[in-house]
């Protein structure tokens, strides 16, 4: 039943994509046809990679490239069934941390060879680092963002008695000043709920407790079960159990929605929430101020977040890489301006590890606009660390362990069982040896 | 029927029973052919959509399959590293028990409903019909946003409800012991209508002679559903019982969309445990080995329940 279910849910997918997303090259004329698929972020950002598309299809004859939105949700299915099918677009964007287990089972292409090599200089060399797989680039970054800064109402602080000018440091404080801000109607603090978003909204969190990854830098052994974890575990436990955190996220993660309609007095989120607020919510953008999420020792200087984002690849299968690496190239390597208007588009929320386009950025007026950039550059992205690479599983086994807590359950134990389900990953998966930074 | 016109002409001219013979053997083997012919568009779809990819999942499961890499040939080694994940195997009994939770409640409601309507005149038993099938042709997406909003812990409209009565709000997609029980309710709803139409239907072909007779015999309500309405329903409850659990164990949609499967896991149910390992798994032998590991359970299931509730021939109505 189930195996029916599957293979003919694979089977119409796959005629879908198929006849929906495919490369041909019929219906335009002499021209090659690459195709990128671009996950359904912001309407405003869906907009500009309209826009882009246009540009570079307007600036050439040789190639037409066709652009298809993908939800989120329907992403890893669609891709699957793309990719069962022979048919995966030739770009697709995709996070830092999946670039390298992507490269390894060559479901990407490496671009050295595609990309001319001036076109890579004045990348950050942090961000490089994580498209980079056994010496070559699998893919061209476009922005990063960190995943974590705090999020708070000046309004709510100072009706609580709390300074508003004095963000949450440490834990313990941000315990106790979420105690003083819930109310009936609004929660002190709203964070990931959830295993799946644990497992990665807290990598930089990770970080911050342990000064290391719940594995080892070559990925040959758990290291979960450091005790230096248990801070953040308890942390998590005591917001839910004393009701800081609502008992039932009021959204994913990366939706900051709730704390723009008032459900949460602080709110941790990825820097693109300032994109939403502004567009969203600007009546209460006033109220609310940006801080690093606090660390556990109090230490500012430490990372409290990891650098996401989004990097374009082309498919392992494509037969048009060099077409396929143009068209990158145009956008993301080329004309800053481009790139600097997708920035402006997303109220300058994200940031460029191009030096030449972070630079023009800098020196826009409009960038003014977010009145919390500034303060995640300097405080959050300054200290944040690149996106781990490992395999999704390991930050789930870790994911589960805070869930764990959150739910009561004793610490020691969650942490041993996280520790015994990364070994048993690394077994399964053969991934001693594999890492090569974490 | 040339069947039958043929023997009786054998009977009727001895002398000519040979040639009658082959004459009818050869409308059968025309006849023969003709079925084959019919049935040949079905096969060969059978085979194309569910017997290949049948044989095909069984043979890559030996493998590290993926759609890029070359494959490495590993035995066992996918079904030993499910059958060895205990998360897998929580995730069946997790199916197991939710099943146990909607099959029952599905048919008794779906069973009372059905008794309600047939006691209902024309018109009122249509709107009735067409009320508990609305559910059946909601999709599953917007029944469990719907339940979802029902639930959520600030300004659902369950806890302002209760609140309406002095209790405090509850998480009920965010705390384990409540999570499975408050998906199963969706599911319960979604599957009713089509389960009291085919109640319906049952009730309605037992002839209403066997009541007259009973009532004259003197027999009340209860010793008539005892003594004629639950035996000659017996083959209606074992065909929505196999298909009920077989499809409880199934469901995907409402949990991913309600809880992804949270929290921690109480609402991971086996298609979604197989298809998060498909959707993010770098290799696929893993989760065809699982989806075959669960057609498996899915079979055995539905055996123990035929075996438990022997099926009958109809000898009525």
């Amino acid at each position: 039943m189930k195996r029916r279910a599957l293979l003919s849910g694979l089977a119409g997918a796959a005629a879908l994509a198929a006849a929906g997303c495919g490369s041909k090259d019929s219906g335009s004329g002499d021209k090659a046809e690459v195709t990128i698929w671009q996950q359904k972020f912001t309407d405003q950002e869906d907009a500009w990679y309209k826009k882009a598309v246009a540009a570079y299809n307007a600036s050439q004859n040789k190639v037409k490239v066709v652009h298809q939105i993908v939800p989120a949700d329907a992403w890893d299915q669609k891709m699957k069934a793309a990719q069962a099918a022979g048919k995966a677009p030739d770009v697709f964007t995709l996070n830092y941390n999946k670039v390298q287990g992507f490269a390894r089972t060559s479901q990407i292409q490496a671009l050295d060879g595609v990309i001319a090599a001036d076109k890579w200089s004045g990348l950050q060399e942090s961000v490089v680092g994580s498209i980079t797989y056994k010496g070559k680039k699998y893919g061209y970054p476009m922005l990063v963002e960190p995943s974590a800064v705090l999020y708070y109402r000046k309004d709510l602080f100072a009706k609580a008695g709390l300074d508003p000018e004095k963000p949450p440091t440490s834990w313990a404080e941000l315990v106790d000043f979420g105690k003083k801000l819930t109310t009936k109607d609004v929660s002190g603090f709203s964070t990931a709920g959830n295993q799946i978003d644990m497992g990665w909204s807290t990598w930089g969190l990770q970080w911050n407790a342990a000064g290391h990854l719940p594995i080892s830098d070559d990925w040959s052994q758990p290291r979960a079960n450091d005790p230096a974890y248990k801070p953040l575990l308890q942390a998590y436990q005591d917001l839910y159990k004393q009701g800081i955190m609502p008992k039932q996220p009021l959204a994913p993660y990366a939706d900051a929605t709730p704390f723009g309609q008032g459900k949460a007095a602080m709110m941790a989120c990825g820097s693109w929430a300032a994109s939403v607020l502004l567009s969203d919510f600007p009546k209460v953008v006033g109220n609310v101020a940006a801080a690093p999420m606090p660390s556990f020792d109090g230490d500012v200087t430490k990372p409290t977040a990891t650098l996401g984002g989004w990097t374009w690849v082309i498919d392992g299968k494509s037969t048009k890489a060099q077409a396929a690496a143009e068209f990158i190239a145009y956008v993301l390597a080329g004309d800053p301006a481009l790139l600097v208007d997708y920035f402006k588009t997303t109220k300058f929320s994200k940031y460029s590890p191009r030096t030449a386009v972070a630079d023009t950025i800098s020196s826009d007026p409009a960038a003014k606009e977010n009145p919390w950039a500034q303060t995640i550059q300097d405080k959050v992205v300054k200290y944040a660390k690149p996106e781990p690479t490992y395999d999704w599983s390991i930050s789930l086994a870790f994911g589960k362990a805070i869930e764990k807590a959150l739910q009561g359950k004793d610490i020691d134990t969650a942490l041993k069982e996280a520790d015994a389900e990364i070994k048993d990953i690394i077994a399964k998966n053969n991934l001693a040896g594999q890492g090569t930074t974490s | 029927m040339t069947s039958a016109a043929g023997a009786a002409t054998a009977v009727a001219a001895p002398g000519t029973r040979g040639a009658s013979g082959s004459t009818a053997r050869r409308r059968r083997h025309g006849d023969t052919k003709v079925a084959y012919l019919m049935l040949t568009p079905l096969v060969v779809l059978l085979a194309i959509f569910v017997i290949w990819p049948l044989l095909h999942a069984v043979y890559i499961s030996f493998f590290t399959w993926s759609f890029y890499a070359p494959s490495e040939f590993v035995g066992l080694d996918n079904y030993v590293n499910v059958l060895t994940d205990q998360a897998f195997l929580s995730s069946v009994l997790r199916g197991l028990g939710f099943a146990a939770m909607v099959v029952p409640a599905q048919l008794l409601i779906a069973f009372a409903f059905a008794n309600l309507v047939k006691s209902f005149s024309g018109r009122m038993a249509g709107v009735l019909k067409v009320t508990i099938y609305v559910p059946a042709v909601i999709s599953e997406v917007i029944a469990s946003i719907i339940f979802t909003i029902i639930y959520a812990y600030r300004g659902g409209i369950l806890n302002w409800a209760l609140g309406l009565v002095g209790r405090d709000d509850t998480a009920w997609l965010g705390e384990t012991g409540t999570a499975l029980p408050a998906i199963a309710v969706p599911a319960i709803w979604i599957g009713m209508g089509i389960a009291s139409l085919i109640m319906l239907a049952g009730l309605l072909d037992i002839p209403e002679a066997y009541y007259e007779v009973a009532s004259l015999d003197g027999a009340g309500w209860w010793s008539k559903m005892v003594h004629i309405t639950l035996p000659l329903m017996k083959n209606i409850f074992l065909y929505l019982l196999v298909t009920g659990f077989a499809g409880s164990l199934q469901f995907l949609v409402v949990p991913l969309v309600m809880t992804n499967g949270g929290p921690l896991e109480s609402t991971t149910l086996p298609n979604l445990f197989i298809f998060r390992h498909f959707t993010n798994d770098l290799y696929s032998g893993y989760p065809i080995a699982a989806a075959l590991l669960l057609f498996l359970v899915l079979g055995s299931v539905s055996a123990i329940i035929f075996r438990l509730v022997r099926s009958e021939k109809a000898v009525d109505g």
